[in-house]
Order: structure tokens, then sequence, then C-alpha cells
């Protein structure tokens, strides 16, 4: 059976979890993990997996970029949490944010 | 009231557009409060659109096929400048800035656009509990589930509320929500619809159907949607057909009907056990060859998809960061943003199933559990095309249980999961099934479930509606909703 640490699963999907949080859900991934660990009963030596369920082959298109009309733009602009002008205001990658501390 | 039945209505002028979108806002007004199925009604434009539609039916001008007709949408699909929540508080204030595919479809058919539907979180969940607005109550009796994730959806046609409705279906989010509320749900083939406009749940699972009370209606709706779009690659061409040749079927003599025993298990409901048999003979009497098949890989359907579905939702589910949309929480970093952003932002079986993804598509366990899932969904497909070189349609129970008392499955999520047994393995395999009320066990109704090859919806049409044309569990309707 897996080797299993919430917290550190929880730091790999970027994702606060309370102590009590991690504390409901391990038993409850635990069976989960049992539960789809029945898979391994299964003989696949001979299978490929199978990634893809209609047989589409190579959808190409042309790779051309295509503007946005300016209302779509507006409404795109108007859902970001934090701008500066029309532009998206994030944080530094490196940076600490001292407001918050 | 059916589609078909309004078309003709309002194609002879007995009835308008506005009368009929206003007999569904008055049922809103006097039940939505109790049956909770709508996360925004559009009452006001909807009536204008109503009226436009009078207007150019008075001026003889060429109308689309669902001219006037009251549709409600589940909120995961964007409807341009109205919120799409997709049921979680991360995008509680989100306003779509495009029109899905199948959105623009509608609208260019004439549909009316009626609502908003509520769904489990993220479409995560078979009773719509999981919503961050509140559950939906199931019309048939309202202190059980509607079932989900397409709860609103479902619970909006068997009110009243709408004629048709839109739903997405991963797992059985269409078929056992319609199942558990006595109404028609197809899912289609994957690749049939276009899922540009869908908020992704698991990319190779998804796929978007619908709801109503004909199978008639459910052929008549889908051909609105379907079809070939740019936009999403994994849509198909399709050939040309019509509704009439759908439907064409003067008898079933002949018509081989696969039961797989695999689906006949002890868990069952014994009563919903039995209402499938009774339909099955039905079908066996009116001329129908019913036959013992074998999906030997069935048993491992579930744990397959409770690999895949969790993995490719960790992965869509990248995208809520609080950066460009939705709702932030600020942190000292930018890493501590994500995750209080996500953290604050997500309900509690979004977070597992995130765990549980980023679990079998980490390093260690990847080939283990991603991988050995890919092979055995390979299996579970192979299995199908074995069953149809012998059968035209599989029959099976669409779930294996009615509806449940709210709560009463709620913290248990390996319960909840099993609710799909019988619906996940379409998924997997990429084909079309369809959900038709067959009678009802305990007061609440029970669907059958028709599953055909890889785009032969038209088999499932055929099958039924000639079921529908010797029985009459469509035409039921729950006690006090009965107009």
């Amino acid at each position: 059976m897996a080797e299993f640490e919430a917290q550190h699963l929880a730091d790999l999907a970027r994702l606060e979890l309370t102590a009590e949080e991690l504390t409901q859900m391990e038993p409850q991934l635990l069976s989960i993990l049992d539960f789809i660990g029945k898979l391994q009963e299964v003989d696949t030596s001979s299978i490929s997996p199978s990634v893809y369920i209609n047989d589409l082959k190579n959808v190409f298109r042309e790779d051309e970029a295509e503007a946005s009309d300016a209302d779509t733009r507006a409404r795109l602009i108007a859902e970001f949490p934090d701008r500066v002008g029309d532009l998206l205001k994030v944080q530094g990658v490196f940076e600490q944010n001292d407001e918050a501390l | 009231m059916t589609i078909s039945e309004a078309k003709k209505l309002l194609e002879e002028k007995e009835l308008t557009a506005v009368e009929l979108v206003q007999s569904c806002l008055d049922n809103i007004a006097k039940k939505e409060k109790d049956v909770h199925a709508f996360l925004e009604v559009f009452a006001d434009e909807a009536l204008e659109q109503a009226k436009a539609i009078d207007s150019a039916r008075a001026r003889g001008e060429e109308l689309g096929p669902l001219a006037g007709i009251p549709i409600a949408i589940k909120d995961n699909q964007l409807i341009k400048g109205k919120k799409c929540t997709a049921g979680s508080q991360i995008l509680e204030n989100y306003t779509a800035t495009y029109n899905a595919t199948v959105i623009e479809r509608l609208r260019l058919a004439g549909a009316v656009l009626i609502g908003r539907t509520n769904l489990d979180e993220f479409a995560m969940g078979s009773s719509t509990e999981t919503s961050h607005f509140g559950t939906t109550q199931n019309p048939w009796n309202l202190s059980c589930v509607p079932g989900g994730s397409s709860g609103g959806s479902a619970a909006a046609v068997a009110a009243g509320f709408a004629l048709g409705a839109t739903g997405s279906d991963t797992g059985g989010s269409i078929r056992q929500p319609a199942s558990l509320c006595g109404v028609v749900g197809i899912k289609p083939t994957y690749g049939r619809v276009s899922r540009y406009g869908l908020i992704a749940l698991a990319s190779s699972l998804d796929q978007i159907g619908v709801f109503t009370h004909s199978v008639e209606d459910s052929a008549l709706l889908l051909q609105v949607i379907e079809g070939k779009d740019s936009k999403d690659a994994t849509s198909v061409e399709l050939p040309e057909t019509t509704i009439a040749e759908l439907l064409r079927l003067e008898n079933i003599n002949g018509l081989k009907i696969g039961l797989p025993k695999e689906y006949f298990i002890d868990g069952m409901d014994h009563e919903v056990g039995s209402r499938l048999h009774e339909a099955v003979q039905l079908l066996e009497s009116h001329g129908a060859e019913v036959i013992e098949i074998s999906l030997p890989h069935t048993e491992y359907a579930l744990a397959t998809y409770y690999i895949l579905q969790p993995s490719e939702a960790s992965s869509n589910l990248e995208r809520y960061d609080g950066i460009r949309y939705g709702h932030r929480s600020n942190g000292k970093t930018l890493t501590d943003t994500y995750k209080k952003t996500r953290g604050a932002g997500f309900g509690a079986e979004v977070k597992r199933r995130i765990m549980l993804g980023t679990f079998t598509l980490s390093a260690g366990y990847y080939d283990a559990y991603y991988k050995k899932a890919l092979a055995v969904r390979a299996l579970i497909r192979r299995d199908f095309d074995e069953a149809f070189k012998k059968v035209d349609v599989i029959i099976t129970p669409t779930s294996p249980c009615v509806a449940w008392p709210i709560g009463e499955k709620f913290d248990d999520p390996l319960a909840m999961y099993l609710a799909d047994i019988f619906t996940v393995s379409l998924n997997l395999a990429g084909l079309p099934g369809i959900s038709i009320p067959c009678g009802m066990a305990h007061g609440l109704p029970v669907g059958l479930q028709i599953v055909g090859k890889a785009f032969d919806e038209a088999s499932l049409f055929r099958v039924g509606s000639f079921f529908q044309s010797i029985t009459d569990w469509h035409t039921h309707a729950p006690a006090s909703f009965e107009s």
C-alpha cells in the first residue's frame, strides 16, 4: 500500500488545509486508495494504455494569433482580482508581500 | 408539456412564446423555494426574448427549431455576461466573458434561456449536495437528493420549470440525476458535442448532454447542440440526420438487447432490479431478443474512474489560483496566495479529489495508479467492443438505488461514489447512454439505461422512443407539481 503524507500532498497541490481538514481527510483518502488499489489485480501486461478514447489523430490548425475584440478584452480585464489600469497586478515571484504580514 | 407538444402549439399559434415562458416562471415562483433548482433565473430577459420571437413569428419570419422553448442551463456552461460559478465559492463572482458553443447553438435555434441551474461543486458529486450554494431538493420527495452532479437541471425539468435543460456527464452526472428525478437524460458519445465553454472536470471523460421528458425531445435538443466545432479539437464531424430518421422504428422485432450479468449485483435495490426486468420483459414481449452478455471488467470500472477523474481534475483545477479571475486570498508570497486562495475557495469534495489526483499523478505512483488505470480503461472498452458484436444495444439499470435522503451519504465519499457504479463505464469507453423512466420503487422514479455503440445515438432514440410509445412513465409528474 502507498506511503501517504497528506501535508506533503497538500503542498504539492498548492492547497492550504487546516489541521482539522487534514485529520478528517486522511482516513477518507486512505479508504479511497484502498478501493482503487483493486486495479493491481488486473493483468494488463499485454495492453497498451488508452489515453484517447476516440480515434482522432493529429487534429491540426493554422497557428495563427487571433486578437480578441474590444468587448471581450474589457470583460477579461474586469475579472482581474487586482490591476493597475488595464494591467493585471501580481505579486513578485521572489518577493514577500509585507502588507499581508 | 414536452418540447414537441409546445412546438406544435406555437407553430399553430395556439400558444405564444410569452405564455409558455410565463407558465414556467409561474411554476418557478410557486415551487422554486422548495426545490432550489436554480442559482439564477433570467425572468426579464426570458420574457423579452419570448416577446421578440412572438413578433418574429407574427411577421412570418423563419424561426429556429427551438423558437420560444424555455431551456435551463447547467451552471458550468458559460453564458456571456452572466455569472458562471460551477457551484464553487472560488467562482462566486465570476462573470463569463464568452459563450460556450452549446449556448451559441441554442440561441441560434431560438431557445429561451431561463436560468442557471445548481450543481455539485465543479460537477464533483452525485447528489448536488457539494454545491457551495446549497443543495437541490428532489421534486418527487423534497427530503431526498435529486442526484448529481446536474441535479438542478434534472429537478428543473421534473418540476416544470423548463421544458429541457443542459447538463454535463463525466461519470453519470446526467443519467443518474435523470433517473432519480424521473426524466430522460442523455450522455452522447465523447466528441459529439463541443466542450468549448464547459468548465472542465476531466477532459477525457466530460461530455455535454440534455434533460427532457420525452426521447423525441432528447433527439431534438441534441440535434441542435451537436456537431463539429473548430474550438474543440475532440469534436467530430457528424453525418446529416433528421429527427424523423432518428426515431423511425415501427417495431423491435429481432432487435438484440444485451443484458450484462455483471450489472445485476447483490447490492442493488431489489425493487429497482424488478422494474428493470419488467421493462426488459416488456420489450421482449414486443419482439426483442434478450441476450445475456458479459462485460468482465465491470468490477474495475469505478476504481479506474476514481483514478483517472481526480487525476485529470487536479490538473484542470490548477488554473484556479486567484491570479487572473475568481476569488483571491492574499498571502505573504505568491505561493502563499495560491495556497490560501485555493484553501478558501474550494469545498471539501473538490479538495479531496485534488489531493487524490495529485497523489495518483505523483512521480512514485504514476505507473501504479494512473498508467494502470489507462490500461484497464482499454480493457473496459474492449469488453464493450466484444459485446456489440453480438447485440444492438445494452440495457442496464441507471442507478443501483432510487433517490436517497439528503445527508445520508454526504460524509462517506466512497458510498457516494458507488452511486455511479452503472454509469462510469460508458464515460471510460466514450459510449453514448440514455436514461429513461421505467417505473417507480419506494414511491420514487427508476431509470433504465440504454447503451449504444460509439456515435450510434440513433439506436438509443429508436429503442427509447419505442419504449415510451408502449409505456407512460415519462408522462408522470411529481404529485404537487402536476400542471
